[in-house]
Order: C-alpha cells, then structure tokens, then sequence
C-alpha cells in the first residue's frame, strides 16, 4: 500500500468501515511507514477528542430573537400576553385611558418642558404688566356683576362710549360735514319732484316746536340766486297793524296770503 | 433522519406565509446552526448573531430551495458555512498563527489556552474535569485552519456523510476526507502539546 492510498482510506479505517485485506494491509502500511503510522494514531486521537466535544445549548432567546428578526413577530410575548388573564375593565375607563393617552399625554409633556415654563412665565408678566398700565386692580375684578342684565347695561354703555368718542374726534367731525356739503351740492334737483307733490298735512305728533319745517327753506335761503316774490293785499301792513281793532270774542288773526315765486338756477 | 416530503410540505406552507411553518422550522435547526457557528466562531455571541443572521438569509432565499437537488439539511448547512467564511474574512482571523497564550473565547472567561488545561493530579470533580477538558479541545479547535475546522466540525460534530460535506464545501470527496484526516491529526498535535507544557 502506497501512502496517498492510505490516506484515502484513513477515513474509513478509524469509522471502521474498512474490514478484510483493506485493513490488513492498511494495518501493515502503519506499522512500517514512519509518517502514516503516528498519521493515523493523531488522526484517530484527534477524532477521540473531537467527540467527547458535547452539544452546546443555544440562548433561551435565541428562536424568540430570530423570529422577531425574520417575521416581526414576538412569539414569547404574544405567548405570555395570551397566557396571562386580561383584568376586565369597563368602556367608561377604555374612553378615559384612551382619552387620557390620546389628549393630555402630550399637552403634559409638551407642558413639562422648561421653554414652555418659560414662555408661561412670559405670558403672565405681560399681562399683568398691561392690566397695570391699563389700571385694572383685581380689587376692582371682584365687584363686576355677572348677571346677564348687568353685562347687558355694560355692553351698552360702552357701546355708547366708543360711539360718543368716535364721532367727537376731530376729523370724524370733519370728514362728516364734509360728506354733509357734498350731500347738498348734488341733491338741488329733488325739491321740484316734492312741491309737484300735493301738500300733505303734516301731522308730525313728536314735533313739539309748533314751528313749520324750515328745513328746505333754509336750504334755499343760502343762495342769492332764489328770487321771492310776495304779494299782501292793500291795507295796513303788518307792521303798523291796530291790534286795537280785533275782537276780543273773536281772537282769530288777520290772515296774510304770502305768494312766493321760486325760480331755480 | 429527515423526511423529505415533511420538510418540502414545511418550506411550501412558509413560501405560503404560514408563520407556524417557520417557527417549527427555526426550532427545529437553531440548535444544531447554533452549534456549527459556536463550534466554528468559537465564541457564544458571536455564534447568537451568526445564527440570527443565517435565519435571515434562510428567510429571504426560502423559495430558491429546491428539495430535488438535495436535502433541506445540507442546504441549511450550506448556507451556514458560506456566512461563516464571510464572517472569517471580514474579521481577518488568522488563527494559525496565534500564540497559545491567547484568549480563545468568551466562554473561557478570557484565560489564555495555557491556563485552562485541566489538573490531571488532582480532579476536584469529574463533571469539572470534562467540562474544562471539553473547553480545552474548543480552543484547540478554534486553532484550525478554517478549512480544516470547517471539515471536522461537519464530519465530527454534526455527523454529516462525506457526498454530503463535498456538497456543502463544494470539493470533491477525497479532498473532503484529507482535510478530515489533516483537521484531527492537526488537532491532536495542538492538544498534545497543550498538555507536553503543562506536565
């Protein structure tokens, strides 16, 4: 026997398949050989060692970590999240926990954080900073009635107060007489329309004053360019009237039929 | 053994998406992966990570196994042995040419290989003494080369056939026998000499 043939069959002499002339002459090839001989000893040394090598036992979290990692799926806590018994607990505390993880978890963490403690701290001096210049004193605050009657009066009372305010600004009032000329420049054409009209009585009850409207009058007497004419029939003038001469019983006045003729540039 | 049929109906319904499926698949190999990255990394995190990341590969390459070019278990191992060369290039560990005074894993509380040969005067108990003895050759193992360790791993430790392991190494059956035979005499010289020092 060569020594590349003992080497092939080295393998299956030490699993001890090798039986018959193969092994006698393998068994006589080791014997004189100095470098096959002390091969097979270490090789089947060797072998010796390697099976008194006992099994290693893997991680307890080992499949659970290649599960996780593979499919996503914690099987060990779906198993112990199964096994344990569920507390059961009303729709009332699922809304609130839900309610509660939903809502104010976060307002709470945003609240906890030293720059919104900050912009609190802010806010607060500001306020009371213009409620002082404003001169509001919380003495004040507890005295304000909060029936719906009160608050009803104050609104209007302030109402009132920024309207009075606002139309004695100066240029309010300005703007305002104003826009008021304008008004009268341009509406000279509407009183022919209202004297074609028939006189109506007027039967004015909240006029008090007894006195004829001398609204329109007065708007023509400020030109020069209205011509009126009137006419009284002959006698005394008004003037130099006798009062003398009227009836007491009869206290009716003389009448005096006055003409005007309106002409309209 | 297993059976063939049994294992191609598995890999179907986990094609499928039956997550029942991989799960009896992972437990059924994790142990023996976990073993051949242990035996072969030489270290137990490593070997956790390496195992995890063989489950990962096996995973997403499931629908490429084909069960009438051979047995899903020499495929795993396949798969296996390709990442741990992977692994061995990255880490750049040249094993051969370590000192035995070197730390050999962190299973051996990070004493040099010196140190942990075990007291043949006095054995304070048998089940210590075959413990240490056990980590003893784990060290030497890790001394191979990674041809060789690879060889004895498969042959030795996972009892796999030769048409087998020249499947996996992708070599022919003599060369897979000569790397055996030079693994075991090579491990027997490192544990002789390991306990000539000691005495």
């Amino acid at each position: 026997m060569q020594c590349n043939e003992f080497e092939l069959v080295l393998t299956d002499a030490i699993d001890g398949v090798l039986t018959g002339t193969g092994l006698d002459r393998f068994q006589a090839h080791a014997r004189v050989c100095k470098a096959c001989g002390p091969l097979f000893a270490e090789a089947e040394a060797g072998r010796n060692w390697l099976k008194g090598l006992t099994e290693v036992e893997p991680p307890a979290s080992l499949v659970n970590n290649i599960l996780v990692s593979t499919t996503g799926v914690d099987t060990q806590r779906l198993r112990v999240t199964a096994r344990a018994p569920q507390p059961r607990i009303s729709w009332w505390e699922h809304v609130q926990a839900s309610l509660i993880e939903s809502l104010l978890e976060p307002i709470w963490a945003t609240v906890r954080q030293p720059r919104f403690a900050m912009s609190f701290g802010m806010a607060f001096f500001a306020l009371s900073v213009g409620l002082t210049v404003a001169g509001v004193k919380p003495n004040d605050l507890k005295q304000v009635s909060l029936r719906p009657s009160a608050i009803r009066h104050t609104y209007y009372a302030t109402q009132a107060r920024v309207v009075h305010y606002y139309e004695n600004v100066r240029i309010v009032y300005e703007v305002e007489s104003r826009v008021r000329e304008i008004k009268r420049n341009v509406a000279p054409a509407e009183p022919s329309r209202k004297e074609s009209r028939p006189a109506k009585p007027k039967d004015d009850k909240n006029d008090t004053t007894q006195q004829p409207e001398q609204k329109q009058e007065r708007n023509y007497s400020q030109t020069d360019n209205h011509l009126i004419l009137a006419s009284a029939p002959v006698g005394p003038s008004p003037s130099v009237f006798d009062w003398s001469n009227v009836d007491p019983s009869n206290p009716d006045l003389p009448v005096v039929s006055v003409t005007t003729y309106r002409r309209f540039v | 053994m297993e059976d063939v049929q049994v294992v191609a109906m598995l890999v179907r319904r986990c094609i499928a998406g039956d997550s029942a499926a991989w799960e009896e698949i992972v437990q059924t190999y994790n142990r023996r992966i976990y073993n051949i990255c242990y035996r072969f990394a030489g270290s137990g995190d490593d070997a956790q990570d390496l195992t995890q990341e063989v489950f990962i590969k096996m995973y997403r390459t499931l629908p490429s196994y084909d069960h009438t070019k051979g047995a899903f278990v020499t495929w795993v191992t396949t798969i296996t042995r390709n990442l741990l060369v992977d692994h061995f290039r990255k880490s750049k560990q040249d094993r051969m040419t370590d000192s035995m005074d070197t730390s050999a894993s962190d299973h051996e509380d990070a004493q040099p290989l010196s140190e942990q040969i075990p007291d043949q005067s006095a054995p304070p108990d048998a089940h210590v003494r075959s413990r240490e003895v056990g980590e003893t050759v784990h060290a030497a193992l890790a001394k191979l080369s990674p041809e060789l360790r690879e060889a004895v791993i498969l042959r030795d430790l996972q009892d796999m056939d030769y048409r087998e392991i020249a499947s996996v190494l992708k070599v022919p059956e003599g060369t897979v026998k000569s790397r055996i035979n030079r693994g075991r005499a090579e491990l027997a010289r490192l544990l002789q000499r390991t306990y000539r020092q000691v005495m």
